[in-house]
């Protein structure tokens, strides 16, 4: 008997894979041109670039005991701190005598797994939301979207300030707290609307009439058509989070023991902020760093808002 | 129009219904009731917490509570401040709503004025270089970290250029043998910002009728500048205005934080906004009928861009009021997010509470207000 | 001199995949007060050419040569100040999308005395005066000079928009599809009044339509645009009594003489071309039953063939097909 097999028909996941790369080849394209998306793309590279040294530095040059961003203290210097940038601490030392450009480098892992687990919280609830308020409409559409006024009235740092009061806020708890609150927010209404354009398409009704249940449609068809406005918002929230993260620890009103906000509260409860130029080392540092992340992220939001919006191309 | 607007009220109390349930349901999950910093201090009887206590109804069931909460947030009985015992919470906040509502009032006007021009002018220029920095500069105002933006602002100008010595609401070597409480000319201060605005926008709508435009545009160019010339006038001839003078001084700085902070979302909005309506084909008639570019730009994209720009303004304002808190810190002006932070570090949960509340009452007065105005400049809401 | 002398006009736009060649040598003639028909497919370039003639070309148009003499003057050519002058008051249009033209934040009253004010120096009072003739002129009811285009039906907008086309009196008048969107009854009530006001007003018309037998009953001259090309141009009576072009000929067989009565083109197999990579020689040839061997090498000349008719072909018919 001869095996029965497709000759000359390429697999279904290979046709696939070829239009995936296309589209992504054809997305990144756009992308580029946007230029201002490359821009952040690149700072958030340096970052990362940050992040993967942070390790390897300690590993090799830098002595735990003088470098370690929670515990290290510079005994050579004793006296002489916050002591300015030099050969042994480019970025200089804070109050208590830990290394500026360690701290800088460390915490740029927490400001990562902070702002990307609390937008993909925030994302994966927004689009799930979203969608099931564009299938269904009527009550629960008009909940949730009165639910995300709700939700957009309330100032986010002041929220979090009282409940703070209620729970000790570490990084993770932090970064589940606003994932779950900001998806609840403005986002569930312009997937929504998204989620609208796409359920009026001929194929979410033949899917209906096949009999697909709604669950399967939610996630076959209309999901998928979002996603990308989504990993747009993404982009937008892991702004967001990090900039709320950073302002609440500059009150010191986390439970977190190092990342840049707290550098600066550090240099403020110290009493170094009122002469500010003659220690900048204690703030342009870590502010620049919250900046400039803020700022990538956003950017590179702008960035994929080119390509998923075509109104905003330049042609 | 009416028809929308009460539509809109409706919509808005049935929110503030539902944020005050929140901020009580939030309050109520502290541990203890938000009485409990009376134990604490001595400065402060017990016999007054009971008192508290029952004039605030935390006695009965949650439910009763509720009910006495909703009364009271209503009468304006929210309790007595810890600390600044015994003042009362209405006490405090009536002397810093103003203050907040001023700071943003002008520096979100200042925004749009800044946002506005900028967004239509970089999405006219799109894909030139002037585009590319507009638009990163406007990102990097837009999300920077607040605190630092405080920092430098301060540093340029008390430092560097020497202009402004302290933060605060005004100084006090000025104010030695004031013939008027600060207060007071401050209330005046905002009173004549207000009226410049309600009469402007009266002039605004009285010329409407004046048919041909260079007529209307002359007529309300010189109404505005007589207005604004009488109330400069009305201040010099006071008595008051250097006391005046001495706040407005104070709160360059914060405004010109807030201002700098938001102006960028609304320019990239009205910069994104406007490149859709550039495609619309009311636009190539526009440019058809001969129309000089810049008309077609102002008169045609810009005022119908203007209004997906002013619906998606209220999105961004927790983002602003979360600002302004860091802003009025900064600059210790004592407006409500100052006095907020203060209350929550020093646990004073009636105030903030009460903080919290017209937080939302003056976020949701602004939303009324940007619906009323959307509901007046687009014609298709007639209802 | 003729109104407007448009001579071997190319404009191709740039996109991702390449530049679509959407006019290509395109020459003809309107003389003054007359009536002339642009017919063609869809995608074939009609509104482009409306739209290099106003230079009102999207950004990733490019204008290749050719020229534009309006009046003797070639457009292609002046300053933008100058060429601002001529849009509406020399050449107006009414565009395509006669639904999205009106400014929905506007009154449409204030729309039309907006172009009006923009190029006579009359008040506003007698601009709405103005205005409230033209109305009459196209069959509005003057009480709705002061409504919102939202206010408007969709057939009163096209109205509207006809009006501020003849707003400031232009000498020419581009009217593309200018009844596309209205039922088969209106549309000929509306082209038959466009047509009275011209000739009142002794204008010159440049319709343009994919239907030819729309436009024929209204037009003088006929131009039959293929690909981006100007296959054929004449009299309207003599292209339809003895249209040369082989593409001419199927659109004549795929509609006969009785109006309204449309079927598919007939005897034509294939595609419309791509204009990304239109094809060589003749853009006809792939689909031409007449196709010799020089067509698929060498593009035809645009020759005339008889007084006033002429014909972008190697192999041009002659008599009724
Ligand atoms: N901005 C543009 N960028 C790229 N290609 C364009 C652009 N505008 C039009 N085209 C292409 O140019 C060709 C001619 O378009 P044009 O609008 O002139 O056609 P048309 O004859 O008016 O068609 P219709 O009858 O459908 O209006 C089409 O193939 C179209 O796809
Ligand atoms: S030139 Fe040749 S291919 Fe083109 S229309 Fe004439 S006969 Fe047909
Ligand atoms: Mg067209």
């Amino acid at each position: 008997m001869i095996p029965r097999r497709n000759v000359g028909i390429e697999p279904l996941w290979k046709i696939r894979a070829r239009l995936w790369a296309r589209s992504l080849r054809k997305n990144w394209g756009l992308f580029w041109e946007s230029r201002i998306g490359p821009l952040g793309l690149a700072i958030i590279l340096f970052f990362v670039l940050l992040m993967v040294a942070h390790p390897i530095l300690m590993a090799t040059v830098w002595d735990p005991r003088v470098y370690d961003p929670v515990v290290g203290f510079d005994r050579a210097m004793v006296g002489r701190h916050p002591a300015p940038p030099s050969w042994a601490h480019p970025l200089g030392t804070d109050p208590i005598g830990r290394d500026i450009l360690s701290q800088l480098m460390w915490s740029t892992r927490s400001e990562f797994a902070l702002g990307v687990t609390s937008a993909l919280i925030t994302v994966v609830i927004g689009t799930f939301i979203g969608a099931v308020c564009a299938y269904f409409g009527g009550v629960v559409d008009t909940f949730f979207m009165r639910l995300a006024d709700l939700v957009m009235l309330f100032p986010f740092i002041a929220l979090l300030m009282v409940l703070r009061s209620i729970v000790t806020l570490d990084l993770w708890r932090l970064a589940l707290v606003m994932g779950v609150l900001s998806g609840f927010g403005g986002i569930t209404i312009i997937l929504k609307a998204q989620a609208l354009t796409v359920k009026v398409k001929p194929y979410i009704e033949a899917a209906k009439v096949a009999g697909g249940s709604a669950f399967h449609i939610i996630r076959r068809h209309i999901v998928p058509n979002i996603m990308p406005l989504s990993f747009l918002y993404m982009m937008f929230n892991v702004t967001g989070a990090v900039f709320t993260e950073a302002v609440l620890s500059y009150f010191g009103l986390l439970d977190i023991r190092m990342s840049w906000g707290i550098m600066i509260h550090t240099a403020e409860s110290a009493g170094y902020l009122g002469a500010f130029g003659q220690y900048w080392w204690l703030w342009a540092p870590p502010g620049a760093a919250i900046t400039l992340l803020c700022f990538a992220f956003y950017l590179v939001g702008r960035g994929l808002d080119t390509v998923v919006n075509p109104r905003l191309r330049k042609r | 129009m009416l028809r929308y607007i009460g539509w809109r009220l409706a919509q808005i109390s049935v929110t503030f219904f539902l944020f005050l349930t929140v901020v009580f349901l939030l309050f109520q999950a502290m541990p203890g009731d938000y009485t409990k910093q009376f134990i604490m201090n001595p400065r402060i009887p017990p016999e007054a917490r009971r008192a508290l206590q029952e004039r605030l109804g935390l006695t009965g069931s949650v439910w009763d509570q509720y009910l006495h909460y909703v009364r009271n947030v209503f009468t304006g009985n929210l309790g007595i401040s810890f600390q600044y015992y015994p003042r009362e919470v209405w006490d405090v906040i009536k002397e810093r709503l103003p203050r907040t509502a001023v700071l943003f009032l002008v520096a979100d006007l200042l925004a749009f004025g800044v946002g506005y021009p900028l967004g239509k002018y970089i999405a006219w220029k799109r894909g030139k270089l002037s585009d590319y920095a507009v638009t990163v500069t406007g990102v990097l105002f837009y999300t920077i970290f607040t605190p630092l933006l405080a920092l430098i602002l301060l540093f340029v100008f008390s430092n560097v250029l020497g202009w402004f010595r302290s933060g605060g609401f005004l100084t006090p070597s000025v104010w030695l043998r004031p013939p008027v409480d600060p207060q007071v000319v401050f209330l005046l201060l905002a009173a004549t910002i207000g009226g410049i605005l309600a009469l402007g926008g009266g002039i605004f709508f009285l010329t409407k009728r004046i048919g041909h435009p260079r007529p209307r545009n002359w007529a309300r160019r010189s109404l505005i500048l007589l207005l604004l010339a009488c109330a400069a006038l009305g201040w010099y001839r006071s008595g008051i205005g250097t006391y005046a003078w001495d706040i407005v001084w104070h709160m360059f700085l914060p405004v010109l934080a807030v201002t700098l902070i938001s102006f960028g979302g609304t320019m990239l909005l009205m910069r994104d906004s406007m490149l859709e309506v550039i495609r619309e084909d009311y636009i190539t008639t526009a440019k058809a009928k001969g129309l000089p570019d810049k008309v077609v730009r102002d008169k045609h994209a810009a005022r119908t861009a203007l209004l997906p720009t002013i619906t998606n303004f209220t999105i961004g304002l927790g983002f602003i009021v979360s600002g302004g808190i860091v802003t009025e810190t900064m600059f210790s002006w004592k407006g409500m997010g100052l006095t907020y932070l203060e209350a929550v570090l020093q646990q004073d949960f009636p105030l903030a509470m009460g903080c919290l509340i017209f937080t939302g009452i003056l976020v949701l007065l602004l939303h009324l207000v940007v619906d009323v105005l959307y509901a007046f400049l687009d014609p298709r809401i007639s209802y | 001199m003729p109104l407007l002398d448009v001579r071997n006009l190319t404009m191709h736009y740039v996109t991702k995949m390449g530049d679509v060649h959407a006019v290509d040598d395109v020459s003809f003639m309107i003389e003054a007060g007359e009536a002339i028909g642009l017919v063609g497919e869809s995608g074939c370039g009609k509104t482009s050419i409306a739209l290099t003639l106003l230079r009102l070309l999207p950004d990733n148009a490019r204008f290749l040569g050719g020229q534009v003499l309006f009046e003797g003057k070639d457009l292609t050519h002046i300053p933008e100040e100058e060429m601002r002058k001529i849009r509406w008051r020399g050449i107006s249009m009414i565009f395509q999308a006669a639904m999205n033209s009106l400014n929905p934040v506007y009154r449409v009253g204030d729309q039309i005395i907006e172009a009006i004010q923009n190029h006579l120096p009359i008040s506003y009072r007698e601009a709405k005066r103005r205005v409230s003739e033209l109305f009459e002129l196209v069959g509005l009811p003057p009480e709705v000079i002061d409504r919102y285009p939202h206010e408007y039906s969709g057939g009163m907008k096209q109205r509207a928009v006809i009006a501020m086309a003849l707003a400031c009196d232009p000498k020419l008048v581009i009217a593309d599809e200018p009844t596309t969107a209205l039922d088969v009854i209106v549309q000929d009530h509306i082209l038959r009044r466009i047509d009275e006001v011209r000739k009142k007003l002794n204008m010159a018309m440049m319709y343009i339509s994919h239907d030819i037998a729309v436009i024929a009953e209204v037009s003088q001259r006929l131009g039959v645009m293929y690909a981006g090309c100007l296959v054929e141009f004449g009299d309207t009576v003599t292209i339809f009594k003895r249209p040369a072009h082989p593409y001419t000929v199927a659109l004549m067989s795929a509609f006969p003489s009785i109006k309204g009565e449309k079927r598919k083109l007939q005897g034509l197999p294939g595609e419309p071309p791509d204009l990304l990579q239109p094809p060589l020689g003749c853009r006809f040839h792939p689909r031409c039953a007449y196709a010799t061997a020089i067509c698929a090498q060498r593009a035809p000349r645009y020759e005339e063939i008889e007084p006033g008719h002429l014909v972008a072909c190697w192999n041009p018919r002659s008599g009724r097909a």
